[in-house]
């Protein structure tokens, strides 16, 4: 900061920061909704206004648990494994054996969000739950379906390393 | 001397947000809104400690590294966090609504303070 005001300078480096990395959600932030989404309906079921007989269980996790799973298993394959084929360096079908990983991976999210829809019908929708504990149900797919879009988000953003953006815009 | 009022008028505003959330807890003596502070103030720790395991070989590859962005999701996890904090502890009916909307206001003085404080003056660390 030379001449400037110091006004001048945060606005500048302000405007730094949005050409090169614009305030849009990241993943950690799309995850961090996710997780307290699940984890409102979790303290709800505990709390004072919860008057009904439905309670959030082991079984209600479940579906998260693959979910975060299959997130780590999808992003810590190295991206440029897939394509690498011909010069590999640890013996042949390295892209083959990524893409096994992957759609192992690919697998698990959408068995975690296949398996939320279902613990929302057969335990809430099924038994005819009203309102306040219907909202575990739909908290438990909107969880799921929230950490599938950030691992979307992360993966976008991480094979538009070349442009430097960072994130998806939202 | 642009650094003496920076200094002032930050520390006004950090001393604001804790007030804020201080009195929060305290107006309707539950104490769980002080979950706030802890959360903001860890929340840059995550990304000051990539940037600075990343930058010693940074002139080699341009692109930022794994590990950066694992720093970047724990903070940006962390502020999500200091907001969803109370407004969980609210729906549940265990702090009151008022103490919620005080302490998320107070919470992002505090962060925006320490942000903005870490603008400042890492760039003249720099240089």
């Amino acid at each position: 900061m030379q001449a400037s005001t110091p006004q001048e300078h945060w606005y500048s480096l302000a405007a730094q920061r949005h050409t090169s990395r614009p305030l849009n959600i990241t993943d950690g932030q799309q995850f961090s909704i996710a997780l307290f989404v699940f984890i409102d309906a979790a303290t709800f079921s505990k709390s004072n206004l919860n008057g009904s007989e439905f309670h959030v269980n082991f079984v209600d996790w479940i579906p998260g648990i693959f979910s975060v799973l299959g997130m780590l298993i999808i992003n810590s394959i190295d991206k440029s494994r897939l394509s690498a084929d011909n010069f590999s360096y640890s013996g042949d079908g390295v892209a083959w054996k990524a893409r096994v990983v992957l759609f192992m991976g690919f697998a698990a999210m959408a068995g975690g969000l296949a398996g939320s829809v279902t613990v929302c019908l057969l335990k809430y929708v099924v038994r005819e739950a009203s309102w306040p504990a219907l909202w575990f149900g739909v908290a438990n797919i909107a969880s799921n379906a929230l950490i599938m879009l950030s691992s979307v988000v992360l993966w976008v953003s991480q094979n538009m390393e070349d442009d430097y953006t960072y994130n998806l815009a939202l | 001397m642009a650094g003496l009022k920076t200094i002032i008028v930050l520390s006004f505003i950090l001393a604001i947000g804790f007030l804020l959330v201080i009195l929060s807890a305290a107006l309707y003596k539950n104490f769980l809104t002080l979950l706030v502070v802890a959360t903001y103030v860890v929340a840059p720790i995550p990304n000051w400690l990539c940037g600075r395991a990343s930058s010693q070989d940074d002139f080699m590859d341009s692109g930022s590294s794994s590990i950066v962005e694992l720093g970047r999701f724990m903070t940006g996890f962390l502020v999500v966090m200091g907001v969803a904090l109370p407004v969980v502890l609210a729906h549940c009916d265990l702090i009151r609504p008022e103490a919620m909307v005080m302490s998320i206001v107070g919470g992002l003085l505090i962060y925006g303070t320490i942000i903005s404080f870490t603008m400042f003056f890492h760039q003249e660390e720099e240089f």
